[in-house]
């Protein structure tokens, strides 16, 4: 747009670009604090400072904050003049007047930007000669480490966690020379997204509290480029590991997706390949073996079995491993499925199939510029980046729409919250379908009528409406209904679906039609006796845990290859532990198709076979020629190229999906007299990995039975009164507490309660009253 | 109007308010004032009330009740005198008046009189530069003061309790 | 000169409505929607009303600017917040005749097109916010405020919003945040309060002495304001003085009045036996001025031209017994204890100068101190994000050239020489 003059060096630069920004966009060097990318300019720290040549000679030049002051075509700035110089020195000399002398003992040492600054344009020697100022730090949870005396105030904390995330329990307290970042009172951060204030913060104040348990000096830690394990959007990350453990994970920044920031479940999660029950050693019927005798013995029965090996892949494995086992169990003649719930694998892959044809989701950089959104399910606990990018949306003045059973923090934003049990969420959708083709206005409409008119009315009236459904909690016509609305909207609608787990895309693309039903009934019939599982828990599954415990029963054996100790893992035959994603590298496929690579971070002190390796092992004990997983990845995917870690990732140019989901909504059944249904009260931190993070689990919500106060005065059931639920697989006694968020006729509960329950969203529960 | 029907008609206009609207929290301050009016200053569970009125959260409510000097986390006396320790009542002997203040009342500058009648606290200009000395008595001014008035006037509150 | 402002002010039983009235007061309303606003922005440009609260900036060119056209709602704001230490003229105004401000806003918020009016009243002048909002009610009642005024078709509500307290909340975009309940920090001024103001509407600030001027200079022309003041001055002017003089007291006299008679014939003079040090012209964030300047007249300008501020013309008096180097402490504390933090210069810097001032004040300073000084004011003023440190600085860079001599020989003998005699300040 314009050119400006630093210190000599023509540099371009942007409309609205401020000095600073366009400075750094072409690598030249200004000191700063307050700056930052994400948040902008706020002009509070005041290092920024660069002289401007006068435009008429006669006058001075003038010192200026290049955050604050706009680029000019044609003006001269220099950073390096002796006034700018100047004030920058001074400004560290107040900056460090407070500060402590605590560098050899913090942990931010190694990338302490008020260090680098220090360096870069501060005084050698202190002249203050008072005393300084000692603040009391707060406990802020298990996650982020609070220590005050190192604040610079330069209000990044706040802005990232109240403006940018929305956040409301980290404030700014007091003021003067006293200023206080901290919350009301000592207690753990709510924010989704508080571990960012780690990256945000210039000094150290806030540290990653789980890295601290077990510090190494950040120069000291091996890292490679990774990508996130723990949901379907993908964020890249660099995690950082020392003496063949892994110690945090940080943020990596990808302009598309993630950008500067993650969430706490991807910070946190990664405590799952430290935790002690990890499986580090194979076993054969318990036995610890080394992994050549586990490799033999699985061999051996996979001969036996031959066309009676079934292999069961996973959302959470790398695109290699999944195409691997495939193509094993096609040369045994077996069988292959890679859902643990056939509901949850036509729900993905109708998900995928209509992303395939409405042209591809929009990349979270995207969604951040929709003016309108709807939002199908609790999009915090599934895909929470994608809710930090809605959030941004709604700063900007989008509307927001929510169609949803249980809670979800993304209510607090939404102009408009449709709280309908799950049987009701496909009819929703159907009329609101309608109400998008008609755009009827008819008065007196019943209150969910009127809700859904003006849901219809933001998406059509919107310029970049968002169409988002959580894909775990729908029912595949319900991604369809969804999908046609989508296209419903024309070519500016974009629809996008929050899939289960980091390569449910991936996966979903390799999934035969109906295999998981298929796989059940075939080990129920006896027709397969071997199973291979691979990184998935069948048996932890919580509508049909039960019926695969069952049907293990009827193995012969079973070969369960994973690097967390599920239920299934212990309840392998031959148990063959795998390499963690920052142990190996591998390909992910994130809810947009886009394929990314991640590289191996570090290596075990014993290290452990990637899944892929395994297989590959396996076939070599089998005597069976495997290709490697490039030429298996090329034979399904024209052109496949494995895309390399941190890069930008590459579109994965797949077979169209076609999906028979023409199952008509509205045939589910309502419920029943006396019954309730059920949904998944998740929360942020929670998916099969990061479950294993202690740090995550000890936020963790309480388990309790979430039902709305209308519903529990129906029944006259009492806040915190103990309830028996009783379900397929079991039953559990619960305390109830009342929710706002949750539908009529309803009732939310944790993952592990559904498991014990044995049932999923939308199945039917009874409750009983204990007096 | 009292602070009591002062606090309800600022909870119907919010009332009228969407949860995430803006405007909010212009009610941060008044409630506040309001409450502290009642209850001399605001404990832990009257910031909590405030976030509950207001809709906002109790550290959005500590972010302004930590900035203002009129709003106090710490309790007070039931009569609270503010000396003004600013330049002109400084010129005329404030800092002497504060010495004395803490002699007369036996009980140091920011803190409580043993039976809760009063604290004394310094305070920025009053305003009252007309009348240095100054100090502000539960609000009124009290001008021209030297250590007999001082003097006083704190027995004059201790007599009233 | 007949008092304008100060005609009908009494603090212990300020005029009702109906007394207010049948003095004369409200008549300018008529006057006011005789007129299209435009032409009422014109006479009061053309009288060079100039900002009362400190800056001095033309208070008719500011309505100007903000635009005819400027989207609506659009909000006037009255700045009641007086905590500039010396400076005690809105107190008055507003014990004194509430009506008489309740009169200004309107007619201002009608020149302006402004449907809504916030007055800000500092929280230590809690009973006269009281007192204001009664009156307001009596106005409503009698119809002057609310819907269709007087027939005009103009509408307007106003709202008194009591500060929780702190200095910086009189700095006008603090002062907007601080009524839409956030920290009262300032904000960037780009865009302008009069582009996104309060809740990011069009909003003009002024502080109340200069809208009380509006009614009068409607009534009586541009020409009639102009020819109240003297020396260059324009209109009459509240002065304060305070410190070490006989009366110390509330002045209204034509602007461009000298320092001399304000402070020998009006507040009395000195103390028997004292002599002048020096004063501060415009309230504590103004530059020091010495005996030198007592003919300077009490204008913008000239005042400038001295080397210091007409700020709000409240003239603070040292004499012969004062520590010039106890009194710049005691503004410096003052300025460090008030910053609201958010810069860098200002939070940190001030409780630096502090520090050496009380160091030196105690007769541990050195003699590179006051270099050092020097030098961080230097950053300090110019850089610092709001308009508060550079008035925070310029008593103490002022005094240091000033009082020179006065800090050499703390600095010298390891003492105060005014600790022995009648000390005084801090
Ligand atoms: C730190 C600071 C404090 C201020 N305090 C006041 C004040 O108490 N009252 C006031 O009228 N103006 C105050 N001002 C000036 C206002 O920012 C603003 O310029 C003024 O209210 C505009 O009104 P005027 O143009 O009528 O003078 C202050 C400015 C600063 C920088
Ligand atoms: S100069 Fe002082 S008062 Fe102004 S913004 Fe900076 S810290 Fe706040
Ligand atoms: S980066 Fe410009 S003031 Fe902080």
């Amino acid at each position: 747009m314009g050119t400006m003059h630093i210190d000599g060096h023509e540099i371009p630069f942007q409309e609205n670009d401020n000095i600073l920004k366009a400075a750094l966009a072409a690598n030249i060097e200004i000191p700063y604090f307050c700056y930052h990318a994400a948040l902008g300019s706020l002009g509070a720290c005041r290092l920024c400072a660069v002289e401007i040549a006068p435009e008429d000679p006669n006058k001075k030049p003038r010192v200026v904050m290049s955050c604050l002051e706009p680029a000019k075509d044609g003006i001269n700035v220099s950073v390096s003049a002796a006034a700018a110089r100047q004030v920058r020195q001074t400004v560290i000399e107040f900056l460090m007047v407070n500060h402590p002398h605590d560098c050899p003992v913090c942990d931010e040492g190694g990338e302490c930007r008020l260090q680098d600054m220090t360096v870069a344009c501060g005084p050698p020697y202190r002249r203050y000669r008072g005393r300084k100022r000692t603040f009391t730090n707060q406990y802020l949870g298990p996650l982020v480490h609070h220590e005050m005396n190192r604040c610079i105030t330069c209000y990044r904390c706040t802005r990232f966690y109240q403006d940018y995330a929305l956040g409301d329990d980290l404030g700014a307290m007091r003021l003067r020379n006293e200023v206080y970042f901290g919350r009301f009172q000592e207690g753990p951060l709510t924010s989704p997204f508080a571990g960012n204030v780690i990256e945000v913060c210039p000094t150290g104040v806030f540290t990653d509290a789980v890295f601290r348990q077990h510090f190494a000096r950040v120069w000291d830690l091996e890292t490679a480029p990774s990508i996130c394990p723990h949901c379907s959007v993908g964020c890249n990350t660099l995690p950082g590991a020392r003496d063949g453990t892994l110690r945090r994970v940080c943020n990596r920044f990808h302009p598309e997706i993630n950008r500067w920031f993650i969430c706490d479940r991807g910070r946190y999660g990664h405590q799952y390949s430290e935790h002690p029950d990890r499986p580090l050693t194979a076993q054969v019927s318990g036995v610890k073996v080394s992994y050549r005798e586990a490799l033999a013995a699985a061999a051996e029965q996979i001969k036996a079995a031959r066309d009676r090996t079934g292999g069961l892949g996973s959302t959470r494995e790398d695109l290699e491993s999944n195409a691997i086992l495939q193509t094993l169990l096609n040369k045994l003649s077996g069988r292959f499925a890679t859902f643990s719930d056939p509901q949850l694998e036509t729900a993905t892959t109708a998900a995928v199939a209509a992303l395939q044809s409405s042209g591809g989701a929009p990349s979270l950089s995207e969604i951040e510029q929709a003016d309108a959104a709807l939002v199908v399910g609790d999009l915090t606990t599934h895909a929470p980046m994608m809710d930090l990018a809605l959030r941004q949306a709604y700063r900007t003045g989008a509307k927001l729409a929510i169609l949803h059973s249980g809670p979800s923090l993304l209510t607090r934003f939404a102009a408009t919250t449709l709280t309908v049990a799950p049987h009701e969420i496909g009819a929703h959708l159907l009329h609101l379908n309608e109400q998008a083709a008609t755009a009827s206005t008819t008065s007196n409409k019943h209150e969910n009528e009127k809700k859904l008119a003006d849901i219809a009315t933001y998406l059509t009236t919107a310029q970049r409406p968002i169409l988002i459904g959580v894909s775990e909690t729908m029912a595949a016509p319900e991604i369809t209904a969804l999908a046609q609305l989508a296209n419903a909207l024309g070519s500016r609608a974009r629809l996008a679906y929050a899939l289960p787990g980091a390569n449910a895309y991936g996966t979903a693309l390799l999934t035969p039609t109906n295999s998981t039903t298929a796989m059940l009934e075939a080990i129920e019939s006896g027709q397969i006796q071997t199973l291979i599982v691979m990184g998935n828990d069948p048996l932890g599954d919580t509508r049909l845990g039960a019926r695969w415990r069952e049907a293990r029963q009827c193995l012969s054996t079973f070969i369960v290859s994973d690097c967390v100790a599920t239920a299934t893992a212990e309840a392998a035959d031959i148990l063959l532990p795998v390499a963690a994603w920052t142990e190996r590298g591998g390909t992910f496929v994130n809810y947009e198709g886009r394929a990314q690579g991640f590289a191996p971070v570090f290596q075990r002190a014993e290290p452990l076979p990637n899944t892929a390796e395994v297989l590959a092992d396996l076939a070599h004990c089998l005597e069976l020629a495997l290709p490697d997983a490039a030429a298996v990845l090329s034979n399904i995917f024209p052109g496949y190229q494995a895309p390399l870690p941190g890069t930008l990732g590459s579109s994965l140019s797949a077979f169209p999906l076609t999906m028979q989901t023409e199952t008509p909504i509205g045939s589910a059944p309502l419920g029943h007299p006396g019954h309730w249904q059920v949904t998944l009260a998740s929360w942020y931190g929670d998916d099969v990995l990061a479950s294993y993070a202690p740090a995550l689990v000890e936020l963790a919500p309480p388990a309790a039975a979430l039902i709305h106060p209308t519903a529990a005065l129906k029944e006259r059931i009492e806040d915190k009164e103990q309830v028996r639920l009783r379900g397929p697989a079991g039953t559990v006694v619960l305390s109830v507490q009342l929710n706002n968020d949750v539908a009529a006729d309803t009732i939310a509960l944790a993952r592990v309660t559904l498991a014990q329950l044995g049932v999923g969203h939308g199945d039917l529960l009874e409750l009983e009253r204990i007096s | 109007m009292n602070d009591e029907s002062n606090r309800q008609a600022l909870q119907e206009d919010l009332a009228q308010l969407p949860a995430t609207d803006p405007q909010r929290r212009a009610a941060i301050v008044p409630m506040m004032q309001s409450l502290q009016a009642e209850r001399g200053y605001l404990d832990d569970k009257s910031i909590k009330e405030v976030a509950q009125v207001t809709g906002l959260s109790t550290t959005e409510v500590e972010e302004l009740a930590t900035f203002y000097s009129l709003i106090y986390r710490y309790p007070a006396g039931r009569h609270v005198l503010r000396v003004c320790d600013s330049l002109c009542c400084g010129l005329r002997g404030a800092d002497r008046l504060l010495q004395a203040a803490e002699k007369y009342s036996g009980v140091s500058l920011g803190k409580v009189s043993p039976d809760g009648a009063f604290s004394v606290l310094p305070s920025i200009c009053l305003g009252l530069c007309d009348q240095a000395p100054a100090a502000l008595l539960d609000g009124e001014a009290v001008g021209s003061l030297d250590e007999a008035a001082l003097q006083a006037l704190l027995q004059r509150l201790q007599q009233e309790d | 000169m007949e008092a304008v402002l100060t005609r009908h002010l009494d603090a212990h039983a300020p005029l009702s409505l109906q007394a207010y009235q049948a003095a004369g007061g409200y008549h300018s309303l008529d006057a006011a929607f005789d007129h299209k606003p435009e032409e009422i922005i014109a006479i009061v440009e053309a009288a060079n009303l100039r900002g009362r609260g400190g800056a001095g900036f033309s208070c008719g060119l500011k309505w100007r600017l903000r635009g005819a056209d400027a989207p609506r709602p659009r909000y006037l704001v009255c700045n009641i917040d007086e905590s500039e230490p010396g400076t005690f003229k809105d107190r008055h105004l507003l014990y004194g005749g509430p009506h008489q401000i309740i009169e200004a806003v309107i007619v201002s918020a009608y020149a302006l097109q402004a449907e809504q009016v916030v007055i800000f009243v500092r929280g230590e002048y809690g009973k006269g916010g009281h007192g204001l909002k009664r009156a307001i009610e009596e106005a409503e009642k009698a119809g002057l405020v609310g819907s269709n005024i007087k027939g005009s078709g103009f509408n307007l509500q106003i709202k008194v919003h009591l500060s929780g307290g702190r200095y910086i909340c009189g700095e006008e975009t603090a002062m907007l945040n601080a009524i839409e309940g956030r920290r009262p920090n300032p904000r960037h001024k780009i865009p302008r309060p009069s582009v996104k103001g309060l809740w990011q509407h069009p909003t003009t600030i002024n502080n109340v002495e200069t809208l009380v001027n509006v009614p009068h200079i409607l009534l009586n022309g541009a020409d009639w304001f102009r020819a109240l003041g003297i020396n260059g001055g324009c209109g009459p002017k509240l002065f304060c003085v305070s410190g070490m003089v006989q009366h110390p007291g509330l002045f209204e006299l034509p602007c461009g009045t000298p320092a001399r008679e304000l402070i020998f014939e009006h507040a009395g003079g000195l103390a028997a036996g004292r002599t002048l040090q020096g004063f501060i012209p415009g309230g504590a964030s103004t530059a020091f001025l010495l005996p030198e300047h007592l003919d300077v007249p009490m204008d913008f300008d000239p005042v400038a031209k001295a080397g210091s501020r007409l700020g709000t013309a409240a003239i603070i008096v040292l004499d012969d017994t004062t520590c010039p180097v106890q009194a710049t402490l005691n503004l410096m504390r003052f300025f460090a204890r008030e910053s609201c933090g958010f810069c860098t210069p200002c939070r940190d810097g001030l409780p630096y100068l502090a520090q050496i001032l009380t160091a030196i004040a105690d007769g541990e300073g050195r003699a590179e101190d006051l270099i050092l000084m020097e030098e961080l004011c230097n950053t300090i003023g110019p850089q610092s994000f709001c308009a508060f440190a550079p008035g925070a600085v310029m008593p103490l860079t002022s005094s240091l050239q000033c009082f020179r001599d006065h800090y050499e020989s703390h600095i010298a003998t390891g003492r105060c020489p005014f600790d022995a005699a009648n000390k005084s300040g801090a």
